[in-house]
């Protein structure tokens, strides 16, 4: 039995878990099937905007949860990132570390961002823990963990001024582009991949969306939006077979709301994101009747997005070394697919027995 | 972000001069008399930076001199020049004393020199561990935000290890080679790393050849990295990377930042004098 049955937003966070799992294997033969090439945005808009859908149903209503213990539940969760965050980030600098050892390839080390860790220790593991310094590809989580101690105060904002969200979360958004403000790195010079001065805004809006009143306004104008969403879908698709969309550089001024840049998730992507997830919003039950296996899969791993996320991060990385060692040949691509697949499934359905056999007590105990 | 603009006040000075020696040199060749006596030229062209002993490496090994009309013109027109210096690890000088010493720093420094009283902005955009394809991302946008004479891509090693396919890899260089062009932008080329641990392996080969084929394909300056470093390696046996064989220690960021501002300098100059040869004779 799992712990809640299946829902769209865990059936598509699990679309989105396995995407990413893909996508951070670069060279990867399954990566040409994701929803990037097909489009301006990519799985990691999927997953913030579905990370902020579910902020909601933590951060809980009025009625049935006190502020104190609100601010205490969205926050922990931002804690229990961050320990994911560091965990995971110790795990890939020890398999670096492994595989170049193993293999006496130096250069390995320099994979992700890494090299610093080894050369420049002291001040790059100062670096780590104050998440300002990231590995290439693990550079999602430390967003996240931003997002969620920030949606302590966008709970706390809703419950007091619930207009002045969205207005807030624009301006924020609009300033860091015009300004091009991001959060810079250290010790290496750089900047966030995911600028949390632009990324906070699809955050905000699966937020906003996971409302009753916004969920009212969809399924009353359900056949509208899916027929804009399909328009922007096409449109995204156009940009990038035919190239529909101008040249960076005939831009105006500030160009970065023109460009479809990641850092700084350009308007034009935000677009794109939201239109996929107006386009497929109702084909989840659809989905889940023609197809239940793959439905409840999905849903699994959904229901367990922080674990799986993680596995999955350290398999990307275990792939990328058996590429490395076993060539990036059409058997190693699929052996790695269809193990990590197995073991996402396994993370899931084992947090998914653990969190039962946890309850399994206290329901046995009761009154 | 490294963001440098270097002795763009102190140079400034000895620009002003620069009329009074062009006309001062113009009267001399005027005067058939004095046209005999040899004239130290006012320093109109870029001079050549030498190379120290230390990085000195056959020619053949570093680079063929290419065209880079764009910084050639911005030369000759005196305009600031703009470098957006992209790639990995050895772009953002993982393993350098200090940031000063990263190749793009010395880069600018050397450049500085060369090019005389032009301004000269460095732009670092490395991100240690990326592959050609998300470089090619970035390169759009920073582009479109910095809008450089030049870009110096650093690519390769990466995609080797990652074992990108070589026809994956060409199509994406190739492809942000073109868009540049269309732009006006130079590009140089700055290619793959060398250690020993992967002198036997294939696909390491068959990116840095591709990568090779492409720049002469497309005729762009692409500084050969590898074959410079292993011939310093070999024959001099330079302590060029640091302990554990992998970085370069300050001394090699200084002998890569040599080796690319020789080749961009001579390059530039290459194409005033075949200019100057296409200029018809009154």
């Amino acid at each position: 039995m799992p712990l809640r049955s299946a829902n769209a937003v865990d059936f598509w966070r699990g679309v989105a878990l396995v995407s990413i799992f893909i996508n951070h294997i670069p060279g990867f033969y399954y990566e040409r099937f994701t929803h990037r090439n097909f489009g301006i945005s990519d799985s990691a808009e999927l997953f913030v905007f579905l990370a902020g859908w579910s902020a909601r149903s933590l951060a809980g209503r009025r009625d049935t949860l006190s502020m104190q213990n609100m601010i205490l539940r969205v926050g922990g969760r931002g804690v229990q990132l961050y320990a994911a965050q560091i965990l995971i980030t110790m795990v890939a600098i020890a398999l670096i570390a492994m595989a170049a050892l193993w293999w006496e390839n130096p250069l390995l080390l320099e994979w992700h961002n890494a090299a610093a860790v080894f050369q420049d220790p002291v001040s790059t593991h100062v670096g780590l823990v104050t998440l300002r310094h990231h590995l290439g590809f693990f550079d999602i989580l430390p967003l996240y963990v931003v997002l969620m101690f920030g949606a302590v105060g966008l709970a706390v904002l809703h419950r007091a001024a619930p207009a002045l969200i969205l207005p807030l979360s624009l301006l924020i958004y609009l300033a860091a582009h015009i300004w091009r403000l991001n959060v810079s790195t250290w010790p290496v010079e750089g900047e966030w991949l995911f600028n949390p001065f632009c990324w906070q805004l699809i955050f905000v809006l699966g937020f906003v969306c996971a409302g009753d009143g916004a969920l009212d306004y969809g399924r009353q104008n359900a056949r509208r939006l899916r027929i804009l969403g399909a328009a922007i879908a096409i449109g995204g698709l156009g940009i990038v077979v035919f190239h529909w969309w101008p040249d960076p550089l005939n831009m105006p001024q500030p160009s970065l709301l023109f460009v479809l840049d990641k850092s700084y998730l350009s308007p034009l992507r935000l677009i794109h994101a939201l239109g996929l997830v107006l386009l497929f919003a109702g084909a989840f039950g659809g989905l889940a009747a023609k197809m239940p296996w793959m439905a409840s899969y999905f849903c699994l791993l959904g229901r367990n997005s922080l674990n799986v996320f993680c596995v999955g991060s350290v398999i990307s990385l275990i792939g990328q070394l058996a590429r490395f060692r076993f060539g990036g040949n059409l058997l190693t691509d699929t052996l790695v697919l269809v193990v990590g697949l197995s073991i996402l499934g396994l993370t899931g359905w084992l947090s998914e027995l653990r969190a039962r056999l946890r309850n399994a007590p206290l329901q046995n105990s009761g009154p | 972000m490294a963001f440098r603009i270097e002795g763009a006040a102190q140079k400034r000075a000895p620009a002003k001069l620069w009329p009074l020696g062009l006309l001062l040199a113009a009267c001399l060749a005027a005067s058939p008399v004095l046209a005999q006596v040899p004239v130290a030229p006012p320093q109109t062209e870029p001079q050549v930076p030498q190379v120290s002993a230390p990085c000195d490496a056959p020619a053949s090994d570093i680079a063929t001199p290419t065209a880079l009309p764009h910084l050639s013109d911005a030369l000759e027109r005196k305009q600031p020049i703009r470098v957006l210096a992209i790639g990995s690890s050895s772009t953002v000088g993982v393993g350098a004393s200090s940031p000063n010493r990263n190749y793009p720093n010395q880069l600018s420094a050397l450049l500085q020199k060369s090019f005389g009283a032009l301004e000269l902005t460095m732009v670092n955009k490395g991100v240690s561990g990326e592959v050609a394809a998300a470089t090619a991302d970035r390169i759009k946008t920073q582009v479109a935000l910095d809008k450089p004479t030049l870009v110096l891509w650093q690519v390769g090693t990466n995609d080797a290890l990652s074992r990108v396919s070589v026809e994956s890899f060409g199509e994406t260089v190739r492809t942000t080679l073109r868009w540049l062009r269309s732009h006006e932008i130079d590009v140089v080329l700055v290619g793959l790393q060398y250690t020993p641990n992967v002198v036997k392996d294939d696909h390491y080969h068959a990116i840095r050849d591709q990568l090779r084929k492409i720049a002469d394909e497309e005729n762009v300056l692409h500084v050969r990295r590898f074959a410079a470093m292993e011939f310093l390696s070999r024959v001099k046996g330079s302590q060029l990377l640091v302990q554990d064989n992998l970085h370069h220690n300050d001394l090699g960021y200084r002998c890569m930042a040599e080796h690319i501002a020789h080749a961009m300098v001579v390059s530039s100059f290459l194409r005033k004098k075949s200019r100057i040869k296409n200029v018809p004779q009154n």
